[in-house]
C-alpha cells in the first residue's frame, strides 16, 4: 500500500509540472464553468418562458367565456414542455424534440418548434453542456496525462530502476491509476461545488422525481467513466514502446468512440428501419378513422351500431328518447375509435424509433462513451424516452379533458340543440390545470441496463487485463 | 523542379508505399468516403420518393375534381362532389395544393438542415401558419448525431488525416536521428519540410477530390448547368480546405518540438474548431439571443367567430377585411349572398394578417443571432467550410428561410384564386383549373456571393498561417 501512494505521490507532483496538463485543467474548467453558466441562464429564461406562456394558456382557458362544451373543445388549449432542472447539465435531446402542442378534439397535434430550427447548420456542431465536457473533452485531458504514463519510463529507462528496488509493475501501474484519478477529482472539485450550490439555489418546479438518487447516480457513473479511461490509458501505454504509438492509439479510440461509431449507429438504424414520413403517416390514420382499423367498418356503420345497440338497451325507437343526448355519446364514441386508431399508428412508429435506437444500446457495449451518454441523458430526463412519456401523459390529459366536454354534452343538452346549450367556467375549472412529473429514476433505469452491464464491464474486464498484463510484462523485453 | 526535389519525392513515395499503416488508414477513409455518399444519397431518395408520393396525391385530387364536372349529377355524392370542385365556399379550405422544396443535385453530399426542417407542404386556404410549422417525422436521437455524409467525412475526418500524415513530418526525423543526416546535406531544412507537406498535400487532397468527383458524378451530370458551378465550387472547396489544415500543420511543424507535442497541438486544434468554438458559440448565442416560441404556438389554434350567429362581429370581421383587401369592396352588396362562408373566409385571412407580425418577429430574432454569430466565425475554417457546402448543396438554413416566404407567396396566390370566386359570387370552372397557383420559388442571388464569402473568410486565415510557418522555419533552420 505504501508504494502505491509514493508512485502516487510522485506521480501528481511531475502532472502539475506539466504545463500541457495544467493548462487543458484550466481550459476543461473555463469550459466547465461556461458551460453551466449558460445552461443555468437559458434554462431559466426558457423554463421563465414557458411557466408564463401556460400561466396565459390556463387564463385563455378559465375566461374563453360561455360557450358549447364542444366549441371548447376545439377551442382547446396548448401545453409547453418544461425543462427539467438536469437539462441545464445534460441539454440531451431537448434541442431536437418539439416544444409546443395544440390539444383539441378529433385530432392529435404533432409536437412543434423544435429548437434546433432557429439555427443555421451551426447547431449540428453540438452545443456545450457540461455533460458533453465530461463525456467528450474530459477523455482527451486523461489522454494527455497519462499516456506516455509508462512509456516515458521506458524511453527514460527508469522503470528497470523501480523493478529493481523490487516494485512490481502492477503497483507501479495502480500508483499512476490512483495519482491520475486524484488528479482529475481535484480538478472537478470546484465544478462539484458549483453544481451543489447551483442545487441549493436554485428554485425548482418538482417536474423530476428522485432528483437527488438522480444526481447521485450521474455523479457514480461520470466517475465509473473517468476511472474507466485512466485505466485504459495506462494499459495502452504499458503495451506501446513510444509515447507516440500510445498517443495515437489512444487518439484513435477517442475518435471512434465519440465521433464515428455513435453517428455511424444512428445512420445505420435508421437505414435498417426506416420512418414514414408524415404525410403518410398522418394519411394512414385518416384512412383507418375514416374507414376503420380492419378497412370494413366505416365511420357510419360505427355511428350506426352504436345507436342501434343504445336504442335496444334503453328499449326506446328514437334517438331523441334516450335519457342522454346521443350526439355527445357518438361524439365520445368517435373520440375513443379516434384514439384507438392513434394508439395503433404512433405505438408503430415508437416502435421503429426504439428499434433503431435500440442498435445503439447494443453497440454501448463495446463503446463506453455510448453508454454514458444514454445513461445520462436518461438520467437528466432529456432522452427520447422521457420526450415520450410527456407526449403520452399530454395526450391522456387531452382525452381526460375532451371525454369531460363531451360527457357533459350527452347529459346536459338536448338532441339537435347545438346553440341553445352552453357551460361556463365552473366546467372550465373543472378540468385540471396540467401537470407534469417525470417517470420515476427505476422506470428509467430499466430502459438503460445494457449501457450499465457495458460500464460495469468494461471496468471489470480493463482492471483484470491490467492485472494480467503487468503480471506477464518482463521488463527486459520492454 | 529540381533534381533535390524530385530525390525527396521519390524517397516519400517510396516510404509512403512501404508503409502499411498508412495505406490502410487512406483506404479507410475512401471507404469512409463511398459510404458517405451512400448514405446521403439514400436519404435524399427517401425525400424524393416522399416528394413523388405527395405529389401524386396532389394529381389525384385535383383529377377528381375535374372529373366531377363530367360526371351526371344524379347521385348525392356526385353533387358532393361536384360541389366540393365548383363551389369556392368549401373549395378555398378542401383543395391541397402541394409546395415542395426538391432537393438540389447535390444535397446528399451535404445534408445540412434538410433533415430538420420540412421540405413540403400541403396547403389550403385556410390559415397559413396553420399549415406552416408541422414537422417531418424524424428520430431526435438521429438529428443529434447528425449525417455521416461527405461533408462530415471532408470537414471531420479529412482533418484527421491530415494530422496523421504531417504531425512527424519533422520530429520523427529528429527523434530517429535521421535529421543530424539531413543537416549536414546543402539543402535547407525548410525546403525539404515544404517538399514534403506538399508531397501529402497533393496526395490526400487527391484522395478527397477523387471522393468528391465520384461523388459529384454518381449524383448527377457535372457539367449540366445547374449542377457545373456547383461541382466546380465543392472541389475548390475541398482544396481550400485541405490547405488550411495543411498551413495549420506547416505552423505547428515550425515549432520544432516533440511529435507527442505536435500530435496534441493538432488535435487540440482539430478539437477547438471541430467542437469547442462551435459548441461555445451556439449555447452563448442562445443565451444571448433567446428564442421564444411559445407565443407563436397560438398560431397553430384554429379558431372561429365567438357566435358564428351574431350578426354584429359578422360585420365588424367583414368590414375589417374589406379595409385589408379594397378590390372586393365593389363586391359589398353581395354580402348578403352565402354570408356565412365568406365571413368565415374573412376571417381565416385576417387571423393571417394579424400573426404575420409574430412571424416575422420570430424570423428577424433568428436573422439578429445569426448576424451576431457570423461575426465570430470568419476565425473558424470548419464552420465556414460546413455554410459553404450546404449553401452549393442548397441545405442550408436560408434555402428553407426562402423556401418559407415562398411559401407565403403561394398561401397569397391560393387565398385569391378562391376569394376571387367567393366575393364576387362565382363559381370554380372547368377552365379555371388550368389557371390555378402553381408554386413558384425564385433562386437566391445571394447564394454564390455567400459561397465566395465563406472561401475568402478560410482563406483570410490560411494565408496568415502559412506566412508564419514559413517565416518561423526560416529563422531557425538558416
Amino acid at each position: 500500500m505504501k508504494t502505491y501512494i509514493l508512485i502516487a505521490k510522485k506521480e501528481i507532483k511531475i502532472a502539475l509540472r506539466e504545463k500541457l496538463v495544467l493548462a487543458l485543467s484550466s481550459i476543461i474548467l473555463v469550459l466547465l464553468g461556461i458551460s453551466l453558466f449558460t445552461g443555468v441562464i437559458s434554462y431559466q429564461q426558457q423554463q421563465k418562458a414557458i411557466t408564463k406562456a401556460q400561466d396565459e394558456k390556463r387564463k385563455e382557458w378559465l375566461e374563453q367565456g360561455d360557450k358549447h362544451p364542444h366549441i371548447a373543445a376545439h377551442f382547446g388549449t396548448f401545453i409547453f414542455k418544461p425543462k427539467t432542472v438536469l437539462s441545464l447539465f445534460d441539454f440531451g435531446l431537448d434541442t431536437y424534440t418539439g416544444t409546443s402542442v395544440y390539444l383539441e378534439a378529433h385530432y392529435q397535434h404533432q409536437f412543434m418548434f423544435r429548437p434546433a430550427q432557429d439555427h443555421n447548420s451551426m447547431i449540428r456542431f453540438g452545443e456545450l453542456s457540461s455533460a458533453l465536457v465530461l463525456q467528450i473533452l474530459m477523455p482527451l485531458l486523461i489522454i494527455f496525462l497519462a499516456y506516455a504514463s509508462f512509456t516515458k519510463e521506458k524511453e527514460r529507462g527508469t522503470l528497470r530502476l523501480l523493478n529493481s528496488q523490487g516494485v512490481t509493475l502492477t503497483s507501479i501501474a495502480w500508483g499512476k491509476i490512483m495519482a491520475y484519478f486524484i488528479i482529475l477529482l481535484t480538478i472537478l472539485t470546484p465544478f462539484i461545488l458549483g453544481i451543489l450550490l447551483l442545487s441549493y439555489w436554485l428554485k425548482t418546479p418538482d417536474t423530476i422525481t428522485d432528483l437527488r438518487m438522480r444526481i447521485g447516480l450521474l455523479g457514480t457513473t461520470y466517475m465509473a467513466y473517468i476511472f474507466l479511461f485512466v485505466v485504459l490509458s495506462v494499459l495502452v501505454s504499458i503495451k506501446s514502446s513510444v509515447s507516440r504509438n500510445a498517443l495515437l492509439t489512444l487518439l484513435t479510440c477517442w475518435i471512434l468512440f465519440t465521433i464515428i461509431i455513435p453517428k455511424t449507429m444512428a445512420n445505420f438504424g435508421e437505414g435498417l428501419y426506416p420512418l414514414p414520413s408524415m404525410k403518410i403517416y398522418k394519411e394512414g390514420i385518416l384512412k383507418d378513422k375514416e374507414n376503420g382499423l380492419d378497412g370494413k367498418t366505416p365511420k357510419a356503420v360505427r355511428i350506426a351500431k352504436l345507436e342501434k345497440e343504445l336504442l335496444k338497451k334503453y328499449k326506446v325507437d328514437s334517438v331523441q328518447q334516450l335519457p342522454f343526448n346521443f350526439e355527445g355519446v357518438s361524439m365520445q364514441a368517435g373520440e375513443e375509435y379516434g384514439d384507438k386508431v392513434y394508439d395503433v399508428h404512433w405505438g408503430r412508429l415508437l416502435n421503429i424509433f426504439n428499434k433503431q435506437n435500440k442498435l445503439g444500446s447494443y453497440v454501448s457495449l463495446f463503446n463506453p462513451y455510448m453508454a454514458l451518454r444514454n445513461i445520462s441523458m436518461g438520467l437528466s430526463a432529456t432522452d427520447l424516452s422521457a420526450s415520450v412519456d410527456f407526449q403520452k401523459k399530454v395526450e391522456n390529459y387531452r382525452r381526460i379533458f375532451i371525454k369531460k366536454m363531451n360527457n357533459d354534452m350527452a347529459q346536459n343538452s338536448n338532441y339537435g340543440e347545438f346553440y341553445e346549450y352552453s357551460v361556463g367556467l365552473d366546467m372550465w375549472e373543472s378540468v385540471e390545470d396540467f401537470k407534469y412529473k417525470t417517470p420515476s429514476i427505476y422506470s428509467t433505469l430499466k430502459k438503460y441496463v445494457l449501457e450499465f452491464v457495458s460500464l460495469f464491464s468494461w471496468i471489470i474486464l480493463l482492471i483484470l487485463l491490467l492485472n494480467y498484463i503487468t503480471r506477464k510484462t518482463k521488463l527486459n523485453n520492454g | 523542379m529540381d533534381k533535390i526535389t524530385k530525390t525527396i519525392i521519390r524517397y516519400e513515395w517510396r516510404s509512403f508505399v512501404r508503409n502499411k499503416f498508412q495505406l490502410l488508414l487512406l483506404a479507410i477513409i475512401f471507404l469512409f468516403g463511398m459510404y458517405a455518399i451512400y448514405y446521403g444519397a439514400s436519404v435524399v431518395n427517401v425525400q424524393k420518393k416522399t416528394i413523388s408520393d405527395v405529389q401524386k396525391i396532389e394529381e389525384d385530387e385535383f383529377y377528381q375534381y375535374q372529373i366531377s364536372f363530367n360526371e351526371e349529377l344524379n347521385s348525392v355524392d356526385a353533387k358532393r362532389k361536384r360541389d366540393i370542385a365548383s363551389n369556392p365556399s368549401y373549395a378555398w379550405f378542401r383543395h391541397g395544393y402541394h409546395a415542395v422544396l426538391p432537393p438540389h443535385n447535390y444535397a446528399a453530399l451535404a445534408i445540412g438542415q434538410r433533415d430538420l426542417h420540412p421540405y413540403y407542404h400541403r396547403l389550403t386556404g385556410m390559415s397559413l401558419y396553420y399549415q406552416l410549422f408541422e414537422n417531418e417525422i424524424a428520430n431526435p436521437v438521429k438529428l443529434y448525431v447528425g449525417n455521416f455524409d461527405l461533408s462530415f467525412v471532408i470537414i471531420y475526418l479529412f482533418p484527421l488525416l491530415i494530422i496523421a500524415f504531417t504531425f512527424g513530418l519533422y520530429s520523427i526525423e529528429k527523434e530517429s536521428g535521421v535529421l543530424a543526416l539531413l543537416r549536414i546535406q546543402s539543402i535547407s531544412i525548410r525546403k525539404i519540410v515544404v517538399t514534403r507537406l506538399l508531397f501529402y498535400f497533393m496526395l490526400i487532397t487527391g484522395l478527397a477530390l477523387l471522393i468528391s468527383l465520384i461523388g459529384l458524378l454518381v449524383l448527377s451530370n457535372i457539367f449540366s448547368n445547374e449542377n457545373f458551378l456547383a461541382a466546380v465550387a465543392w472541389l475548390a472547396g475541398v482544396i481550400l480546405y485541405s490547405a488550411f489544415w495543411f498551413s495549420l500543420m506547416f505552423l505547428i511543424i515550425s515549432f520544432f518540438k516533440s511529435s507527442a507535442f505536435n500530435a496534441i497541438c493538432a488535435a487540440g486544434c482539430w478539437l477547438l474548431f471541430l467542437l469547442v468554438i462551435p459548441a461555445v458559440l451556439n449555447v452563448w448565442m442562445i443565451s444571448k439571443y433567446p428564442i421564444d416560441t411559445t407565443h407563436l404556438a397560438e398560431l397553430t389554434r384554429r379558431t372561429g367567430l365567438e357566435n358564428e350567429n351574431d350578426e354584429k362581429e359578422q360585420t365588424e370581421v367583414l368590414s375589417e377585411f374589406l379595409e385589408h383587401n379594397p378590390k372586393y369592396k365593389a363586391s359589398d352588396s353581395l354580402f348578403n349572398n352565402n354570408r356565412y362562408a365568406k365571413v368565415y373566409a374573412a376571417f381565416t385571412a385576417l387571423k393571417d394578417s394579424h400573426s404575420k407580425k409574430d412571424v416575422d418577429a420570430y424570423n428577424s430574432q433568428i436573422g439578429k443571432r445569426n448576424k451576431w454569430v457570423n461575426q465570430f466565425l470568419w476565425i473558424n475554417p470548419a464552420v465556414n467550410m460546413q455554410d459553404a457546402f450546404t449553401l452549393i448543396s442548397k441545405t442550408d438554413l436560408n434555402t428553407f428561410l426562402n423556401y418559407q416566404s415562398a411559401l407565403t407567396k403561394f398561401h397569397k396566390d391560393i387565398t385569391s384564386f378562391y376569394y376571387d370566386r367567393l366575393f364576387w359570387d362565382k363559381s370554380i370552372t372547368q377552365e379555371d383549373y388550368s389557371k390555378r397557383p402553381v408554386f413558384k420559388m425564385k433562386e437566391s442571388n445571394e447564394r454564390w456571393s455567400m459561397v465566395l464569402f465563406s472561401f475568402l473568410k478560410i482563406a483570410l486565415i490560411l494565408v496568415p498561417i502559412g506566412l508564419v510557418g514559413f517565416m518561423k522555419m526560416k529563422k531557425i533552420t538558416n
